[in-house]
């Protein structure tokens, strides 16, 4: 019992205390993405596509769009790999491929060994039109209190290139969620970065095919905690893992 | 969406608690004397199909995978999932669980592998 409560204060005091930063919001900038989890199965592939649409009382923010499609595969029981071509929409062009994104993601620790699981993901991404590039390492936390599952991502990014001006960002993602049922589980998501604070409502649930086929969905509606987020962010995402 | 805000001024506090939390969930008194068990995969069937361990305490499942094809040790109730690939072993971590029965399954042969949890 004393333990939950230190977890809890814990990441209450994270989650809080990264409430202020920084300076103008650049343009088209939405923090909001997924939570992602520790866990690594071996001989897993799967197909996965994300759609992020936001609306906004600013004409240049309202109904930008961004979606992904990715393929990813375990290199072994503790590495996956997955690579994405992302393409965006804005209010002034239509949806086009803009970037491409190779991540991997590594399971430190066996699923319940320790009071939290740990994962760490390591990110590159590329803008195809211009000389813009990132690079992001996440630290990946789970802990189960009964029905209950917390997961907070915590990470650092470096933007390089020639079309834009150095920097380091930090971010901090949770996700808290009841496992009421494979086919459905609710939980709230909050998202911080450099200019993005949101939180809101999330439903998350997978659908199993035969064999090892399975259709993994989440839905998500964050709302804004500062002025430098859009007014409100629709996330979803489909997994096949096969 | 524009709005200009001041630095954080308790950034130190804040990754202070960051590494608080670190040190508590890889303590090593989590999991200093966890019992040990084992199941066997073969012909696609656990054995045993029925596994008793303490209730209220963590034990550390090994399963051995005899088979040549792998196999995934799934559970909801017990909120694990641990692909086996064939003829090898994985860990997997159960518990604390209360007094009851957690059913478990073989993802690849979900007709024939089949098996429970009983915490006592």
């Amino acid at each position: 019992m004393r333990s939950k409560r230190i977890a809890v204060a814990v990441l209450l005091s994270a989650l809080s205390g990264s409430g202020q930063v920084l300076a103008d919001n650049p343009l088209h900038h939405n923090g909001v993405g997924r939570i992602y989890d520790p866990y690594v199965q071996a001989t897993e592939k799967e197909l996965e596509f994300r759609s992020l649409y936001q609306w906004d009382d600013s004409a240049v923010e309202d109904g930008v769009m961004y979606q992904r499609l990715g393929y990813g595969f375990s290199v072994n029981d503790r590495v996956f790999a997955e690579a994405y071509a992302i393409a965006s929409r804005f209010p002034d062009k239509s949806l086009a491929i803009e970037a491409y994104e190779l991540e991997a993601k590594v399971q430190l620790t066996e699923q319940g060994e320790y009071n939290a699981d740990w994962g760490l993901l390591v990110e590159y991404e590329r803008e195809l039109s211009e000389s813009i590039a990132e690079i992001a390492a996440t630290l990946i936390s789970t802990r189960q209190w009964g029905d209950w599952v917390g997961t907070v991502n915590v990470g650092l990014e470096y933007e390089f290139g020639s079309d834009i001006t150095d920097e380091i960002d930090r971010y901090l993602n949770a996700q808290w969620r009841y496992r009421y049922s494979p086919a459905l589980e609710p939980g709230v998501e909050f998202y911080a970065d450099e200019y993005t604070r949101g939180i809101g409502p999330v439903v998350a649930g997978t659908v199993r095919g035969q064999g090892r086929r399975k259709w993994t969905w989440e839905a998500g509606l964050i709302a804004p905690l500062n002025d430098t987020t859009p007014d409100s962010t629709f996330r979803f995402l489909l997994e096949y893992e096969f | 969406m524009k709005e200009i805000l001041t630095p954080c001024p308790h950034l130190h506090r804040r990754w202070r608690s960051v590494l608080l939390f670190l040190l508590w969930s890889i303590a090593p008194w989590s999991h200093a004397q966890t019992p040990v068990f084992e199941i066997e995969i073969r012909e696609h069937l656990f054995f045993p199909a029925e596994l008793v361990i303490p209730a209220n305490q963590k034990v550390k499942l090994i399963i051995y995978n005899r088979d040549d094809t792998p196999e995934e040790f799934e559970s909801y109730e017990l909120n694990r999932e641990k692909v086996i690939v064939g003829n090898s072993q994985g860990v997997v971590f159960i518990g604390p669980l209360k007094p009851g029965e957690y059913p478990f399954f073989g993802e690849f042969n979900m007709k024939t592998a089949l098996g429970k949890i009983i915490a006592e």
